[in-house]
């Protein structure tokens, strides 16, 4: 036995196909994907140029911005920043995901459109995932930890004080 | 060139370590891959070929053992800035791995990744330094564990084996009637890495006096910077601002401080200066308030 028995899946690459590209499941707002992307593809790319959900956007493309904000398993990450086979085996939610069945609006959507906590609104689904995130961790949170929490979401448009206004409605909605 | 890299998922370490071994400089491990994009984006790292460590059993742990912390590798950031017995430990850890980039960062960035990428500007290095912790490695012919202040060499450079992986790292458990700190002075934005970041432990005998005192400066210099003949001089002494101020100077002095877009190295020196004063200030308070009876 060798670790390098190429008869084991785990020591053997990924499959590759003519093009160049592997083969991916996502699970994405509650339902299994099926994919072919390159093994160098974020996330990113692939929830916007296979599966058509453009609600995440490309910002900075390094982490900074917030703008591909992606839940995984719950928790915010720069879908930028994260190759798609490795996001596999994880729940990954999208602004899409957060409609309801007839298509109305969450409740966090629903407070940002009250409050107009967006001007162009390229931001806007990466502050309303992580505003999600937020609030299922702290219920009851603060504006001042909000704002800590949302440090690192730019809105370019300098809505901020808006979005703030947004989080605390928001957090009234989702608390009942 | 886009397009000419595979993926490995191995689930066991004896595999992920086969086959670094086997493509040599073209692999690189890939855990959180937060930097990894990153620098392959730039093209500043070309591999062909990845070798994903997060189906491997065993590295996503936070314990208490033996009078240490013992953090995983493909622990999340996040997770050790929210670990209620890191911020019961070793408060300073949760604190700095919590001040790491935003939130979305700290998501997905592991421990194993910001140890084994060496980058001067990442804030947990200074601590890890700071606290003596270790580093527990493992390659083809087994374990071993390398002190954090052998770890990082240089820039990007750590003391690995091309086919060596971090599994874990272990930090001592401060002593009773220490106090910890890290300053982070960033010089742009809320979220940046910084510009200098200052970790400090302080332990305060009963009379009141330092008996030890340790201070690690990151992101001034291509490694974290620790001086021990300048540690020394608070040994028996009490840390008056007059001390404190001889100690950053000390510091300021001694470390060959770069320049960056966040700071030249004139200005780095004379925030040296200020934040190291600071810290074992922050720290001295830290361990009276835990000293204090009651």
């Amino acid at each position: 036995m060798t670790a390098t028995d190429p008869s084991s899946p785990r020591t053997s690459p990924r499959p590759v196909d003519g093009e160049g590209k592997i083969s991916l499941t996502l699970r994405v707002n509650g339902s299994a994907e099926r994919v072919r992307a390159r093994p160098n593809h974020t996330l990113l790319e692939v929830l916007r140029n296979e599966l058509h959900l453009t609600g995440p956007r490309e910002g900075c493309g390094v982490g900074m911005c917030g703008a591909c904000t992606v839940l995984v398993d719950g928790r915010p990450v720069s879908s930028c920043l994260l190759p798609a086979a490795l996001a596999e085996d994880h729940e990954l939610t999208t602004i899409e995901g957060l409609e309801g069945p007839n298509g109305e609006l969450h409740p966090i959507q629903e407070a940002y459109v009250e409050h107009t906590g967006f001007q162009c609104s390229y931001c806007t689904p990466g502050f309303i995932l992580a505003t999600k995130a937020l609030l299922e961790e702290c219920p009851d949170v603060t504006r001042d930890e909000a704002k800590a929490y949302l440090a690192g979401n730019l809105c370019r448009c300098g809505s901020y004080v808006k979005i703030l206004d947004s989080v605390m409605d928001a957090r009234d909605r989702v608390r009942g | 060139m886009r397009g000419s890299l595979v993926f490995y998922h191995p689930t066991t370490l004896q595999e992920a370590i086969g086959l670094l071994g086997e493509h040599g400089e073209e692999a690189k491990v890939v855990a959180g891959s937060t930097a990894l994009t990153i620098l392959m984006r730039q093209r500043l790292i070309a591999p062909s070929v990845l070798v994903s460590i997060g189906a491997i059993p065993g590295l996503d742990g936070i314990e208490e053992r033996d009078g240490a912390i013992r953090i995983g590798a493909m622990v999340r950031h996040r997770d050790v800035e929210l670990s209620e017995l890191v911020r019961a430990r070793v408060p300073v850890l949760a604190e700095t791995f919590g001040v790491v980039a935003n939130v979305r960062v700290r998501n997905a960035a592991t421990v194993g990744g910001v140890l084994a990428e060496s980058d001067y500007a990442s804030d947990p290095p200074a601590v890890f330094v700071a606290l003596d912790a270790e580093i527990e490695v493992r390659g083809p012919g087994g374990e071993r564990t390398i002190p954090a202040r052998d770890f990082f060499v240089a820039f990007y450079e750590t003391a690995l084996e091309p086919n060596e992986i971090v599994t874990a790292i272990r930090i001592p458990i401060p002593v009773t009637g220490s106090g910890t700190a890290y300053h982070k002075f960033v010089s742009r934005s809320s979220e940046d890495r910084p510009c200098v970041g200052v970790a400090a432990l302080v332990h305060l005998a009963s009379d009141g006096t330092c008996a030890d005192l340790r201070v690690a400066v990151g992101a001034a210099a291509e490694t974290p910077q620790r001086f021990p003949n300048v540690e020394a001089l608070a040994v028996g002494q009490t840390l008056t601002p007059e001390l404190t101020g001889r100690i950053g100077d000390a510091y300021a002095d001694a470390i060959d401080t770069l320049d960056d877009m966040r700071g030249s190295a004139w200005y780095r020196t004379e925030m040296v200066r200020v934040w190291v004063g600071r810290a074992i200030e922050t720290a001295t308070d830290a361990a009276a308030d835990r000293s204090a009876p009651g």
